[in-house]
């Protein structure tokens, strides 16, 4: 029996990766295989006769019906509680830099440093974009940006192609420190009791962060010097829509704000949301925001409600996943019966396999966790990886393949259509460079993890 | 934005539609409207609006943006006749074909929001669009604009695009590129070109050479109004205010 019901979870796997491809909607997606990967391993326990598989997963396979459905359905979402308020508050710090002019200011003093040296502009802007979106979130911000630095960048000569997958990767390399996504991931491990397994200032995972930021934003810096010394420079007459009118310089001590939380929290151990509302404050006051108690109030409300609106389209997806996690826990005897001497037990080789098949995790697929990953990681859990390792395995495809350069991500499609850069130009240029930092990240995961 | 509004936006954003914020709406203004306005701008205001795309424009103060926009039409102008005199022509074709240019005419994806009009390679190759240029001909059924029509409008292009292959022929002694910027602070030093000077130069270049009475960057308007109104009627305000902005200006000078 528990090989049919092993059997029948794959085939809903399959079926996950085929519609996350087709662009099916992912909320739903995740609903329906919470619903599925909770009724499968319910009709298994019902009908499983093998002793020793009932007697060795205690608690899985002898659940109640009620004690299934209510820690899948209600204790899932209710436990993902804590990672949404950090979303919601990292959101609002990220409206408040955009609405301040620190952004604008950060990106112009950085151009005017520059000049008219291509490379020199694109490593500047690419380290700037990185620092930014270590803290900043959401596709608003990434178009906020884009529009101010992706003109800078084509209006010096360099290649569209380039200026799109530079400026996306950088974002990416952001947010391998980014709380607010970092915050997403994390709600994948979470215990039975809806605590956090790993957290995001875990010392080790914070450590490896900063290891993944700093490898990306470097592939990224020797993909412009290479791409710079034997492309031609391109001047193109080319129109856009009007342009809010700038918001002018900030001082120079308010350039500080965006890495303001994560400094707070990586030195002074301070809580990444007092660390947002500090560095929103901070931010506001010496931006000259906060005269009269009435316009402080009003700021704070616009820029709380644009920030929710940046994450919204997440939220719904985010709900869902921690349904679908609890429903794969309830799966995992089943996997193990099906998969456990199929798939290696082996971190060196689990390690290589992420390293090879990295483009996995474009278009939705099994290794991203903002895809079928979320059922890979579901499968994996069940073999018994240490949960640093799993993290690191799972996030490394999901942020350099998924959310840096895969069209399927909001601001991707953005950028592509904003720049008139085909798909496949795209891919041609950031995937060879994508593959090689997963290569990389993955070694320095087994190292550091494995 | 009014409370009914920023609801429906949330609702938008929940239900996965507004992850890209949406464009604002403009004033309605007719193309014939826009396109006598557009015509009637002084090199001053697309000038400005050349420094509002510029990259180090919190460098410069309103009069050195005039006094490099001056300079930077001047240097388009002369280099235009200078060129058909060596050349023996005023036909960007050719031009281009005695310039010994690759020249390439290709469709373009359209939609998203940059719209590309033409291209310039380092170091001899032009690409035209050719998708704006059939679109403008259709355009320019209602409103008889010269600069839309077909041959005029490919030559406009054609020409701006020379400009940058000017450049990098004569690039030590053209204005456009030997015109620096200090970015550094003594006793450090980054020397920089000013960006938006070479596309001054290009349309002033395209102008004189083909003879025109009003500057092709009103193209940036009417061209990208064949693709999104709306971003048009946005881009259109947007030079109106320019050129309001810049006329006070003058006038508090007293000129």
């Amino acid at each position: 029996m528990e090989y049919v019901i092993g059997v029948l979870l794959l085939i809903s796997f399959v079926g996950l990766a085929v519609y996350a491809v087709r662009g099916g909607n992912l909320m739903m997606g995740m609903l329906i295989m919470g619903v599925i990967w909770t009724a499968l391993p319910l009709i298994g326990n019902t009908f499983a006769t093998n002793p020793e598989f009932i007697a060795a997963y205690p608690g899985v396979t002898d659940i109640s019906f009620v004690d299934a459905i209510t820690k899948v359905f209600q204790s899932g979402p209710e436990g993902w509680g804590s990672v949404l308020v950090n979303v919601v508050f990292g959101a609002w710090f990220g409206r408040v830099l955009l609405q301040t002019g620190i952004a604008d200011t950060l990106i112009r003093k950085t151009v005017e440093l520059g000049g008219d040296k291509p490379v020199i502009i694109c490593v500047l802007l690419s380290v700037v974009t990185t620092a930014i979106f270590s803290t900043l979130f959401g596709a608003g911000a990434v178009v906020a940006i884009g529009v101010i630095i992706l003109p800078i960048l084509m209006s010096l000569g360099i290649p569209k192609t380039l200026s799109i997958g530079s400026f996306m990767m950088s974002v990416g390399a952001g947010m391998y420190l980014n709380p607010v996504l970092s915050g997403q991931f994390l709600a994948f491990f979470l215990d039975e009791n809806g605590k956090q397994l790993i957290t995001y200032d875990d010392p080790a995972r914070l450590r490896w962060a900063m290891v993944g930021l700093a490898v990306q934003l470097l592939l990224v810096i020797l993909m412009c010097v290479f791409t710079l010394g034997k492309k031609k420079t391109v001047h193109a007459w080319s129109a856009s829509a009007a342009r809010k009118s700038r918001p002018g310089y900030v001082p120079s001590i308010a350039l500080i704000a965006p890495i303001l939380p994560v400094l707070l929290l990586v030195i002074f151990n301070v809580p990444i949301i007092l660390g947002f509302v500090l560095g929103s404050f901070y931010a506001l006051f010496v931006c000259g925001k906060l005269k009269t108690f009435r316009g402080a109030c009003r700021i704070l409300n616009k820029d709380f409600f644009d920030g929710v609106v940046d994450t919204a389209p997440l939220v719904g997806f985010l709900l869902m996943i921690p349904m679908f996690n609890k429903a794969a826990e309830l799966c995992v005897p089943y996997f193990n019966a099906l998969l456990g001497n199929v798939i290696p037990n082996n971190t060196l080789i689990i390690s290589l396999a992420f390293a090879l098949l990295a483009p996995l995790g474009l278009f939705r697929g099994p290794f991203t966790l903002f895809g079928c990953g979320a059922a890979t990681l579901g499968i994996l859990k069940g073999i018994g990886f240490s949960t640093p390792y799993l993290y690191a395995l799972m996030v490394i495809p999901s942020i350099t393949m998924n959310v840096s350069i895969c069209m399927t991500q909001s601001w991707i499609a953005w950028g592509i259509s904003y720049g008139k850069v085909s798909t496949r130009e795209h891919l041609k240029k950031t995937l060879p460079v994508a593959w090689i930092i997963c290569a990389v990240m993955q070694a320095i995961t087994y190292v550091m993890f494995g | 934005m009014g409370m009914n509004k920023r609801w429906n936006r949330l609702a938008d954003a929940f239900a996965g539609r507004g992850a890209i914020p949406p464009q604002p709406e403009y004033p309605e203004v007719s193309l014939k409207e826009m396109a006598d306005t557009l015509a009637g701008f002084t090199e001053e205001t697309w000038g400005g609006y050349a420094f509002s795309r510029e990259p180090l424009e919190g460098k410069f103060t309103p009069a050195q943006k005039a006094e490099y926009t001056a300079k930077a039409n001047a240097c388009g102008q002369q280099w235009a006749e200078r060129m058909a005199e060596v050349y023996g022509t005023r036909s960007p074709r050719l031009l281009a074909e005695r310039m010994g240019m690759k020249i390439e005419m290709t469709q373009r994806p359209v939609g998203g929001g940059l719209v590309l009009f033409a291209q310039f390679v380092q170091p001899d190759e032009i690409t035209i669009f050719t998708d704006c240029i059939q679109r403008a001909a259709k355009l320019n059924e209602g409103i008889g604009c010269p600069l839309l029509q077909k041959e005029l409008l490919t030559d406009t292009l054609l020409a701006h695009e020379l400009f940058h292959g000017v450049e990098e022929r004569y690039e030590t002694e053209i204005y456009t590129r030997t015109e620096k910027v200090e970015l550094w602070r003594k006793p450090f030093s980054n020397r920089s070109s000013i960006a938006c000077l070479s596309e001054i130069g290009a349309m002033a270049f395209a102008a004189q050479l083909l003879g025109l009475s009003a500057s092709p960057y009103m193209l940036d308007v009417l061209l990208v109004y064949s693709y999104d109104k709306q971003a048009a009627l946005g881009l259109f305000q947007e030079i109106c205010r320019i050129s309001d902005s810049i006329n006070q200006t003058s006038r508090k000078r007293g000129y």
